[in-house]
């Protein structure tokens, strides 16, 4: 008899979702769908306010990644205005970008997903969390807690406040950086770097030499990928042009305004959310065995589509991983390596722009004045590419607003890396809760971000999995 | 610990953090209520009054595994309790509602939450002032509805009082203390 197995919501990613897997009368995999809620009407909301109003209001969409919000809201004000913010203000939005990437990979990677590595995919569940990763390293646990206060320390310090921030302005940056905040912020950069440069150690030698056959094996599928590149190709999380690279390897570069000539949405009647895809590869197919128009954004995306990292230490990094793993490398779990590349990155990064005497120039902003114009404004957020597109009539007031969040590049590759790893790891209807940690691992590999699309209040806290049959009946029920 | 590296949500002796999301309704209470007293009172030195909205999972988290932490913690939020819309009331961590608890854990302790740890483990004196929220609108639509924002005054007027700690004697601001449930 047919069995439904629900897994709902997904522990240890950010938001809700619901992973429902779909057995035959065989016991096999049928199907596989990872489905969320889509926050509904934000854009619809913002018609006919002022779009300068747009960074300020967009950050309270999603308190996980409220400073990428502000800082793409700000951008896309920047070119419905026409004007490019001086390069003090620039800097500021940088580095505070790098700041809040910081703390997002450092989070994910030792509290999120660090612990089906640091304790093991079968551990426990009651000791496979954040209180178990305290017990089992506490140093390590004590060392990230100290990096983690110096980045909401570095985000205070510099935009006001670390959470909803108001900082960057249509323009530019409200609030110049002092020459003695600078002197407070360089220590807690140069620690950020030491525990990015330790982590990256760690994670080579400790979690995926031995988790390398896991990652081999879970979630694989083939895509291709998208990212933000400099001019020169270099990675950049801030600025630049998109890069979507084909699963061969080929590309093609655009600038932000020309997004929907290379992507376009397809819809699933049992899914909210939009699933992006690749317009000039043909029609979308999740089809495991002949996928096409599926590419995917993220850590791992933007180390495949950059051609250099404009740091010493993270490009080391990234020729150590092409030598190891090509380029693109496909397999789902290298997310999780790739994300440390970029916290080495970042680390590196904030510690180059703090170095900069330009970045305490108190011309931080320029003026800017109503008129009708389309602007798209697009950082590379944690989770992947985000998009801002405003247009707005002669006097300043929104007409259109559309947003492409992070993790809904990534809905298409998501439901086929889980469906991957669920075909490959249940059989004749066998399943037990290593099993269903590790369908989980291959979505949180993505570090995927549901709270833009959700506003759901009837979450739970455990992860329940239920059981039916064809006709609805529950069969069994098992929770965490 | 470097104390220069400590943000001010874990020096400083009391935290008061207002939840939620101001773009849905009355979910916004928790954030208008910081707004107000911000407004309306003198905040006291020895007070971090933070506006977290949607974003207080992630500060709980970091001040769970912190060395250096508040000594008392105020959560101001709505919530639905089955009271009339409006209606204030100082609940205990326990007694979230679990349709709740999502807002406060990063889904990582499993049967518990990071308010509880704060206080079960922490050593930290948590309350929570509740808002009982109206129906919450399924699309975005910002602002409280009327029955909330006439709850504002009141209910910084207990803050204040519980503490700021600054000789104001402001009018109102009782609010019912909900006994905790069996566990």
């Amino acid at each position: 008899m047919p069995k439904t197995i629900v897994i709902q919501p997904v522990t240890r990613i950010e938001g809700h979702a619901k992973i429902t897997i779909r057995l035959d009368d065989a016991g096999e995999v049928e199907t596989a769908r990872v489905n969320v809620i889509e926050l509904r009407g934000f854009e619809r909301f913002c018609i006919g306010r002022p779009v300068e109003d747009m960074p300020r209001i967009t950050p309270r969409i999603c308190g996980v990644c409220p400073w990428s919000h502000h800082l793409a809201a700000a951008k896309a004000t920047d070119a419905v205005f026409g004007v490019t913010p001086p390069p003090a203000g620039r800097k500021l939005r940088e580095l505070a970008n790098s700041i809040a990437y910081m703390e997002e990979h450092i989070l994910h990677f030792y509290f999120l997903a660090g612990a089906d590595f640091l304790l093991g995919p079968d551990a426990d569940y009651s000791v496979r969390n954040v209180i178990g990763i305290l017990q089992a390293a506490p140093e390590i646990a004590t060392r990230v807690v100290k990096v983690r206060h110096a980045c909401a320390r570095m985000l205070e310090i510099l935009a006001g406040k670390a959470i909803h921030p108001q900082a960057a302005v249509p323009g530019g940056f409200s609030k110049p950086l002092l020459p003695e905040e600078r002197d407070r912020l360089r220590p807690m950069a140069d620690e950020a770097l030491e525990l990015a440069k330790f982590t990256m150690a760690f994670a080579k030698e400790n979690v995926f030499a031995k988790y390398l056959d896991v990652v081999k094996s879970l979630g694989v599928i083939t895509t291709g990928f998208l990212g933000t590149v400099a001019d020169d190709g270099a990675l950049n999380l801030y600025d630049g042009k998109l890069r979507l690279m084909a699963p061969d390897g080929t590309y093609e570069d655009f600038t932000y305004d020309n997004y929907t000539d290379f992507i376009a949405e397809h819809v699933e009647p049992w899914s909210y959310v939009k699933f992006p895809y690749a317009k000039k590869w043909g029609a979308f197919s999740m089809d495991l065995d002949k996928p096409n128009g599926i590419y995917r954004a993220n850590t791992l995306a933007r180390i495949n589509v950059c051609d250099h990292i404009p740091t010493p230490l993270a490009q080391a990094e990234l020729l150590e991983f092409r030598s190891a793993f090509g380029r693109p490398a496909q397999l789902t779990l290298l997310y999780h390596w790739a994300r440390l590349i970029e916290l080495l990155f970042n680390a590196e990064n904030a510690v180059r722009l703090l170095a900069d005497d330009e970045i305490t120039s108190t011309e931080t902003r320029v003026k800017v004045t109503p008129r009708a114009a389309r602007g798209v404004g697009c950082v590379e957020a944690p989770r992947g590419t985000l998009i801002h597109d405003y247009t707005t009539d002669e006097n300043g007031l929104l007409t259109n607003v559309n947003l492409i969040v992070g993790t809904t590049h990534n809905s298409a590759p998501i439901n086929m890396s889980v469906t991957q790893a669920a075909k490959s790891l249940i059989h004749k209807g066998k399943y037990d809760q290593g099993v269903l940690n590790r369908v989980e691992m291959a979505m949180r590999a993505y570090d995927p971000c549901l709270s833009c699309a959700t506003h759901a209040l009837n979450g739970k806290l455990a992860v329940r999995l239920d059981i039916f049959d064809s006709e609805g009946k529950l069969l069994d029920s098992l929770a965490n | 610990m470097h104390d220069a590296f400590l943000p001010d949500f874990c020096r400083k002796p009391t935290l008061i953090l207002g939840c939620g999301n101001t773009l849905f309704g009355d979910d916004g209470f928790g954030c208008e209520l910081v707004d107000y007293l911000e407004r309306n009172y003198p905040i006291p030195e020895t007070v971090c009054l933070l506006d977290v909205g949607t974003g207080v999972r992630k500060l709980l988290f970091t001040l769970c595994l912190s060395p250096a932490r508040p000594e008392r913690l105020l959560v101001l939020d709505a919530l639905d309790v089955d009271r009339a819309p409006g209606e204030i009331l100082e609940i205990n961590p326990a007694e979230i509602p679990s349709i709740k608890l999502d807002d406060f854990s990063l889904h990582q302790i499993p049967t518990s939450n990071l308010l509880r740890e704060l206080e079960t483990h922490c050593g930290v004196e948590v309350r929570v002032l509740a808002c009982q929220s109206g129906p919450l609108p399924g699309e975005v639509r910002p602002g409280l509805s009327a029955a909330v924002r006439a709850a504002l005054p009141s209910s910084a007027a207990w803050v204040a009082r519980e503490y700021f700690n600054n000789g104001l004697t402001p009018s109102g601001g009782t609010v019912e203390r909900r006994e905790s449930s069996p566990a």
